[in-house]
């Protein structure tokens, strides 16, 4: 039960970063691929109709956590205090300025909202990036199961550590190119005229430099956390992300050499999945590992909360999780198509 | 105040009560607005009467902005469970977090699915799924409401739980705890207090647009709907729901009931003071003005019930703030007042046809706008500082709550950007809602510069 509970909420959270990713990537190569402002409407148009149902999956994220993982819920979030109030600051900006960005019709003003959602973004998906090479290098729990850190330390990804070492730093990194990859390649698929052919082109090579920063952060996973490596080799879902990763990876060399958008774009989102469930299977079943005492590690087993909790939950969460992707189907077979810079076919944004 | 000053759960807790203070004053708008957008859409579906159309696209835009700030000032309230009441969340996260969960899934999928086709999509899905959209937008707003009302109605009443052997709560069965009598009532309290945010709303703007002679169709519409659902929805806040909740907090928190009323000594034939103030220091009411008998018979039902007082309590389990929990609880009951008044008065115009004439009374109804948002406000502050000192009505006690690896400077820090962001974020919307405002809902032409040309197809569409 608790297992299934672990799969399911990294479940959510691989369909919230695929899903919420296109907006990160798309921000952050914003000024690049769009150079005028109908074509940075453009951007908007193709990113902006759902992004709060995308949102939604982060808030629906904290809510199971705290349901099913309150321990690690309190003790992260306490813990990663600063860090996630600069996420919740970034999330309100970035949001705002999808919906008020179109609202009047004046250079000046779509222009500032433009920084605004190319700043938010960025920052966005790099402290998400740290977030995530937190979670596998582990912070400094002590026996209660708290930790607080300072931004950084002396960088070295050992004992007491920061939120940023030499290691959470290149997990940002990688995060950044992956999700700007990931960004440029849905909007190849979704837009069409110049923004489509600069995102193609950007696509291509960034998808290259992907490629050489995943060999480097798997050895330099393999160096800060040699244990993870046998974890994953006898964990099954461990099995199925790595398929994931190589069936997509050649989906996607294939989809944007021949120019196959919608392959392209498939293989990218599996690519992503694929990572994020190799990750979470090699971190079972620590939820939160300690730098300074491995004994100190919050387990699923010690963050769960009681089995009570888990059997209503799993009555009423496929519930919600059939309607939930009902609506999203419903609505987005209204925005089927490409959004092209002249006619603002997505409705308002 | 030293020691205030130095106590991180005063920190944190100012953290949460202002965040969240500020992020209801747009979810009861949108609550209460949803439904005048349901209506309009049905009647337009019925008659035919574009004029129905066009008040829901006004309002729609409206709508939008609000929904919006709703939207963002949101997430940092689930954040703050972990981030600054972990001791909280790590005590009753087996409970709470099954309905937080469950406001994600069933509400705000529903909601976010819906809201911007709603709002930008009404030629793309045509009449009758439009009006669909409005109904799911109206639904998961009230859905959300009543998943984080059964959490708070948890704290006030705790119902459906069990301890651990480690001490900490784990739900016992979630139908008790989903079923809370304590949610049932104090829903139907907030959502006719959210209805009255909506319906003043939508009956300032039309007393607005009467003054200045602009749109005199829609703004009529608006002074009509919006004084009829106004007057409604005053009496259902006042009777039966805000009588049931003072009755539930007389009989399962008899200290708030005598806090909120500055009642120190107990006894029989207690009375509902109009004026006075609570001297705390010399466990008096200052001045007192008392209608006899009467709070005995609103708690309890008899004139001469017992009402217990406070000094029938240990001073520890007093609310921690009684001067301010008086005077919340006080002005709410005021402005409720005052707000029937005003309706029962302004729809008797209405009914001899005076309404758009009566220059004064167009006055008064435009500048009661922001009276509904202030007594909601304190309608919370009532219910909120009530239940301290407890975070869990008689199990958990607030200064238990809070995360104890966060530094005051770090809470202090966090609220000030929280201050400074929302400011400007005030700004922004009040700057953008004043502008569709004075755009109103008439149709306009918008002529722009080619490269704009989104925006112009943007209103053609919506105009189409």
């Amino acid at each position: 039960m608790i297992a299934m509970w672990y799969s399911v909420l990294s479940l959510m959270l691989i369909v919230y970063v695929v899903l919420d990713g296109r907006n990160f990537g798309a921000g952050m190569l914003h000024w690049f691929v769009a150079r005028t402002p109908g074509e940075r409407r453009q951007v908007i148009a193709a990113v902006g109709p759902l992004w709060s149902w995308h949102e939604v999956w982060l808030v629906a994220f904290g809510g199971t956590l705290l349901a099913i993982f309150p321990r690690l819920m309190a003790s992260a979030f306490a813990g990663y205090y600063l860090a996630l109030m600069l996420i919740l600051w970034c999330l309100i900006l970035r949001g705002i300025s999808i919906e008020v960005g179109g609202h009047i019709n004046d250079r000046l003003w779509q222009a500032f909202w433009d920084l605004v959602f190319v700043i938010g973004n960025t920052l966005l998906a790099i402290l998400f990036g740290a977030a995530a090479g937190n979670l596998f290098r582990g912070v400094p729990l002590d026996a209660d199961g708290n930790f607080s850190m300072p931004f950084f330390t002396d960088f070295r990804a050992r004992g007491y550590v920061g939120l940023l070492d030499w290691y959470t730093v290149s997990v940002a990194i990688f995060a950044a190119v992956i999700l700007a990859a990931h960004g440029t390649t849905y909007l190849a698929l979704k837009t069409e005229g110049p923004v489509h052919d600069r995102s193609a082109k950007y696509a291509q090579h960034l998808w290259w430099v992907v490629a050489a920063l995943f060999c480097v952060i798997s050895v330099e996973t393999w160096v800060v956390r040699p244990d993870l490596l046998p974890r994953a080799i006898h964990n099954p879902f461990a099995w199925i992300g790595l398929s994931a990763i190589v069936v997509s990876s050649i989906a996607l060399i294939s989809g944007l050499t021949n120019r196959r958008e919608m392959r392209a774009f498939a293989a990218s989102n599996g690519l992503l999945a694929g990572l994020l469930l190799t990750g979470g299977a090699a971190l079972f079943p620590v939820m939160l590992s300690s730098t300074l005492d491995p004994a100190n590690s919050l387990t699923v087993y010690a963050a769960a909360a009681s089995p009570s909790a888990m059997h209503y939950a799993v009555v009423w969460w496929p519930v919600g999780f059939v309607l939930a992707v009902s609506y999203f189907v419903f609505i987005s077979r209204r925005y089927v198509g490409k959004v092209s810079v002249g006619r603002d076919n997505q409705g308002f944004y | 105040m030293n020691a205030t000053l130095s106590d991180p759960s005063f920190w944190s807790r100012l953290q949460f009560g202002f965040t969240v203070t500020y992020h209801y004053l747009f979810p009861q708008l949108t609550m209460g607005l949803a439904w005048f957008l349901v209506f309009w859409k049905w009647r337009a579906l019925r008659t035919g009467d574009e004029k129905y159309n066009e008040a829901a696209r006004f309002w729609a835009k409206i709508f939008g902005l609000n929904f919006a700030v709703g939207v963002v000032t949101g997430i940092p309230m689930e954040f703050q469970f972990g981030t600054n009441w972990s001791g909280f969340t790590k005590y009753a996260g087996g409970v709470i977090g099954q309905t937080l969960a469950m406001e994600g899934m069933f509400a705000f999928f529903l909601e976010s699915a819906f809201i911007g086709a709603f709002i930008w999509g009404e030629k793309r899905l045509g009449p009758r799924l439009h009006f669909v959209a409005a109904l799911a937008v109206a639904l998961g707003s009230w859905l959300s409401a009543y998943f984080i009302i059964v959490t708070n109605a948890f704290m006030q009443h705790p119902v459906g739980h069990q301890k651990n052997p480690d001490g900490s709560l784990s739900i016992s069965s979630l139908s008790v705890y989903l079923l809370n009598p304590w949610a049932w009532v104090e829903f139907a309290h907030n959502q006719m207090a959210a209805l009255v945010t909506g319906s003043f709303v939508v009956a300032a703007i039309g007393a607005f647009y009467c003054l200045r002679g602009l749109h005199p169709t829609q703004a009529r519409m608006y002074l009509r709907a919006g004084t009829f659902a106004a007057l409604i929805a005053s009496l259902l806040v006042a009777f039966p729901t805000g009588d049931q909740q003072a009755k539930m907090v007389g009989n399962h928190q008899p200290v708030t009931l005598a806090a909120m009323e500055g009642r120190f000594v107990g006894g029989p034939r207690a009375g509902v003071a109009l004026i006075g103030q609570p001297n705390v220091a010399a466990r008096r009411l200052e001045n007192p003005i008392e209608v006899p008998g009467a709070l005995s018979f609103l708690a309890y039902g008899h004139f001469g019930s017992y009402v217990r007082g406070l000094e029938d309590f240990p001073r520890d389990k007093w609310p921690d703030n009684i001067e301010l929990l008086y005077y919340s609880f006080h002005l709410m009951i005021t402005l409720g007042t005052l707000f029937i008044l005003l309706m029962a008065y302004a729809n008797f115009q209405a009914w001899r046809g005076r309404i758009e004439s009566s220059t004064w009374l167009l006055w008064v109804l435009m500048l009661a706008l922001p009276f509904p948002y202030i007594a909601n406000t304190l309608g919370w502050m009532t219910a909120e500082l009530g239940r301290q000192p407890w975070l869990i009505y008689g199990l958990f006690a607030t200064h238990d709550g809070y995360s104890r690896v966060v530094s005051n400077g770090d809470t202090i820090f966090t609220l000030i950007g929280f201050t400074g962001l929302y400011f400007v974020l005030g700004l922004l919307f009040l700057y953008l809602v004043g502008r569709e405002i004075a755009h109103g809902p008439a149709p306009t032409v918008v002529t722009t510069r080619t490269d704009n040309a989104s925006v112009v197809a943007r209103r053609e569409e919506v105009l189409a």
